[in-house]
């Protein structure tokens, strides 16, 4: 049994033991041994006085010779029950008489020694005295005692000795087994505290503290130690429980975002589906419509031949209105398809080259019935040589028909002119200037122009007919090929369309060509949209437009142009740009007044406008609300810098709200 | 009187059109499937071929290109009558050797200007 391992009340017990044992022990030998040590010296003292009387006694004898009178003299030592001889030796050392103690073998004698002696020697005391008489020597007395006495003195006193020690040993046990508790308790109770804090992990239990020893203290550094962790335990606990709370908060917001974002997604689908469906159902229905039209035009156009010939001529009137109104029904149903077309991403283009000049004089041709109707006279002026373009021949067909319709449409007893002229450059830019001498419109009209459905109002429709698509439709033809369209005109003055187009169409324009759609137009996807950041340029020169056009769309924006301070608020409104670059000087309309109305129009106020121009006012530019303000000629690094200042953020994480603009 | 084979599915169309050309003095004799177009310009050797390319049985594309692979019928003129003006519609007319197309609906003045145009090559007006 290792001592370390016991326990410290039996350590304690154990120690009180043993120190109070050999306390005892120690002390006791001690007195012991200085007892027996005095004890022997008596007995010694004690033999030499007997020997001194006996020598005493014996000198008569010796000095007679008297042998039996020394033997009996001897004898008288008989009662002294630990004397084991006495010899009376001569002076020569021969013995003269002895004295043996009965029952005990004869000792060896030793040679004699003269004066007086006492010794101890082999577990006996022996003493020498010399016999004299008148201070003659006449022999020497030995007396050998042995230890009997002082053997049971020690016998008796071990005796004594261990009982005492047993006894003691019992009651330091007895005191020290109750003793040590006032030691070993705390430590216990500390300890068992401590085995409910590891076991329970309960560590609200606390050690009762009974002393102020250092027992004491270390129960106060325990508990306070433990009110620490509790404390701690507690700040932990709270912490966790924020951490669970705000998890469980971040795993609903999750749940919730995934949810909304499959509805989104459901809403997607369904709104693709649904627009499917629309452009499936228009183009079906078109088809459809067209065709019970196309015979009430051909019979009507056939009945009204045959009442020319023979029938009554107030129904020829009649019949024409029948044609009228099926031709016009007719193209709505092919400009509400096209923009079905248009809306869905589906329309294409498809480019060819063709003679720009043989094109105007198929079309002059083609209008001039129109142009008759209203006693108008339709001339076309091409300046310079004209070549030839490379574009979708079919929508350049369609958009000068309808610029050249509407101006014999809304020009009576006028001149409808087409201008065309060619500018170079790096890349050749075809103008198409279609002027009347018309009715012209107001800056109100001007500005819902190219909208759907708007007509100058409602009464045009009644009186020119058309079906207020056409201009819109131009327009996104236009824009598909990279050209611009705009207009200038004044009340009761006529009108100028200027029709600005790309010698030749960038096949990266055209969109992919596709069957028309007897099976159902794909809706473009989301990530299929153009998602760049649009800059909207406003500036009257075409030279700078296109190099402002060129230069960006390097830079990865898209780029839409508007000629004019107001086609640029009306583009702004209708596309939301990203950015606005503006030009000051601009007739008509100033860059300041189109910028005061950016700004004053909650819709556009946001869009940042860098102001470009020649004249040097930059502090009126930001004062009046532009974000940046750059001196022609532009540097092109730092109208780069301005712009990349609003690019969008995240270019693809837009293109869900720019989907909601088409 | 120039004999004008129209092939037509729709009967509106084909009475429509037929009552028009016969007003204006053609001999119009009709076909309103690919298969009955194909035997009728075989079989009765029209001066020109007004032809549907929408059509049953065989679409107009291929009847054109059978009747231009056959030496007795490949000088009859062939006007496509396509639904839509598509580039690919008009690159596939002159890739199956029709003569000349037009669009539906039909203005009736301009195709007649077409016919007239190709009878006076071919001679016969």
């Amino acid at each position: 049994m290792n001592l370390r391992n016991l326990s410290i009340e039996r350590k304690l017990t154990l120690l009180a033991m043993l120190t109070s044992t050999l306390a005892v022990v120690l002390s006791s030998a001690s007195f012991l041994i200085y007892d027996l040590v005095t004890f022997r010296s008596i007995l010694s003292q004690d033999l030499a006085t007997e020997a001194q009387i006996v020598a005493y006694n014996s000198a008569a004898a010796m000095a007679f010779n008297d042998e039996a009178a020394a033997t009996v003299q001897l004898s008288a030592l008989t009662a002294k029950q630990d004397l084991v001889a006495a010899v009376l030796y001569k002076s020569d050392g021969t013995v003269f008489a002895h004295y043996y103690r009965a029952g005990s073998p004869k000792p060896e004698l030793p040679a004699p020694v003269e004066g007086r002696e006492a010794r101890v020697a082999s577990g006996h005391i022996e003493v020498f005295n010399d016999v004299s008489l008148r201070g003659e020597r006449l022999g020497t007395l030995f007396l050998q005692s042995d230890m009997q006495r002082w053997n049971t003195r020690a016998r008796q006193y071990a005796g004594i000795l261990v009982i005492f020690v047993l006894l003691s040993g019992l009651l330091a046990w007895f005191v020290s087994s109750r003793m040590q508790r006032l030691v070993s308790r705390p430590i216990l109770d500390l300890e068992q505290a401590m085995r409910i804090v590891s076991v329970d992990k309960n560590y609200g239990v606390r050690a009762v503290k009974t002393t102020s020893d250092e027992t004491g203290r270390l129960i106060d550094g325990f508990n306070t130690m433990l009110a620490e962790i509790q404390h701690r335990d507690k700040a932990l606990q709270r912490a966790n429980n924020d951490l669970k709370t705000r998890t469980q908060e971040l795993e609903d917001e999750i749940v919730h975002r995934k949810r909304t974002q499959e509805e989104l997604l459901k809403a997607k689908d369904a709104a693709e589906e649904a627009s499917r469906a629309k452009s499936a159902f228009l183009a079906n229905m078109s088809h459809e419509l067209r065709t019970p039209l196309n015979a009430i035009i051909g019979y009507s156009e056939i009945l009204e031949e045959e009442t020319r010939d023979s029938g009554p001529a107030e129904n020829v009137r009649d019949l024409r209105r029948i044609q009228g109104a099926g031709k016009h029904l007719l193209s709505l149903i092919n400009d509400v398809l096209d923009l079905s077309k248009i809306e869905a991403g589906k329309m294409a283009l498809h480019l060819e080259t063709f003679e720009v000049e043989s094109l105007l004089e198929e079309m002059i041709t083609t209008l001039q019935p129109a142009a008759e109707r209203n006693a108008n006279r339709l001339q076309l002026r091409v300046h310079g040589d004209i070549g030839s373009m490379h574009a979708d021949i079919t929508k350049v067909r369609q958009i000068l028909f309808n610029l050249l319709s509407n101006a014999c449409k809304f020009t009576e007893n006028g001149t409808v002119t087409l201008d065309a002229e060619r500018q170079p450059g790096s890349e050749d830019r075809l103008y198409f200037r279609v002027t009347d001498t018309g009715i012209g419109m107001t800056p109100q009209q001007q500005r819902n122009l190219f909208q759907y459905f708007a007509q100058a109002d409602s009464s045009t429709a009644r009186k020119y007919g058309g079906t207020g698509l056409g201009l819109a439709i131009s327009q996104r033809f236009t824009h598909m090929m990279r050209g611009d369209i705009h207009v200038t005109s004044h009340s009761g003055q006529g009108s100028t369309f200027t029709l600005e187009l790309p010698a030749k169409v960038a096949p990266e324009a055209a969109e992919p060509s596709s069957e028309l759609p007897a099976s159902p137009p794909v809706v473009e996807t989301l990530s299929d949209l153009p998602a760049r950041t649009t800059v909207l340029v406003i500036d009257d020169d075409v030279s700078v437009r296109d190099l402002m056009s060129r230069f960006l769309e390097k830079l990865d924006y898209r780029v839409i142009s508007a000629p004019s301070g107001l086609e640029g608020l009306r583009l702004a409104r209708e596309i939301q740009p990203d950015i606005i670059t503006l030009d000051v000087v601009m007739p008509q309309m100033n860059g300041w007044d189109v910028l005061d109305q950016l700004k004053s129009d909650p819709a556009l106020a946001s869009i940042p406008v860098i102001m470009i121009t020649v004249v040097d006012h930059e502090a009126l530019g930001l004062e009046r609300g532009a974000s940046n303000y750059l001196v022609k000629p532009i540097d092109r690094d730092r109208l780069a810098e301005a712009l990349d200042r609003h690019r969008r953020p995240d270019e693809d994480s837009m293109a869900l709200a720019l989907s909601g603009d088409r | 009187m120039p004999t004008i084979l129209l092939v037509e599915d729709n009967e509106l169309n084909r009475d429509m059109l037929s009552r028009r050309l016969i007003r204006r003095g053609y001999t119009v004799i009709t076909a309103h499937d690919g298969e009955q177009g194909h035997t009728m310009a075989c079989s009765d050797s029209p001066d020109l071929i007004l032809m549907d390319v929408g059509l049953p049985r065989m679409d107009g594309w291929q009847v054109t290109r059978l009747l231009k692979s056959n030496a007795g019928t490949r000088e009859i003129p062939i006007i496509a009558l396509t639904a839509h003006a598509l580039l690919t519609d008009r690159e596939k007319a002159r890739e199956v050797g029709c003569d000349d197309y037009d669009t539906k609906p039909i203005e009736f003045e301009r195709l007649l200007h077409k016919i007239e145009s190709l009878l006076v090559v071919k001679g016969v007006l």
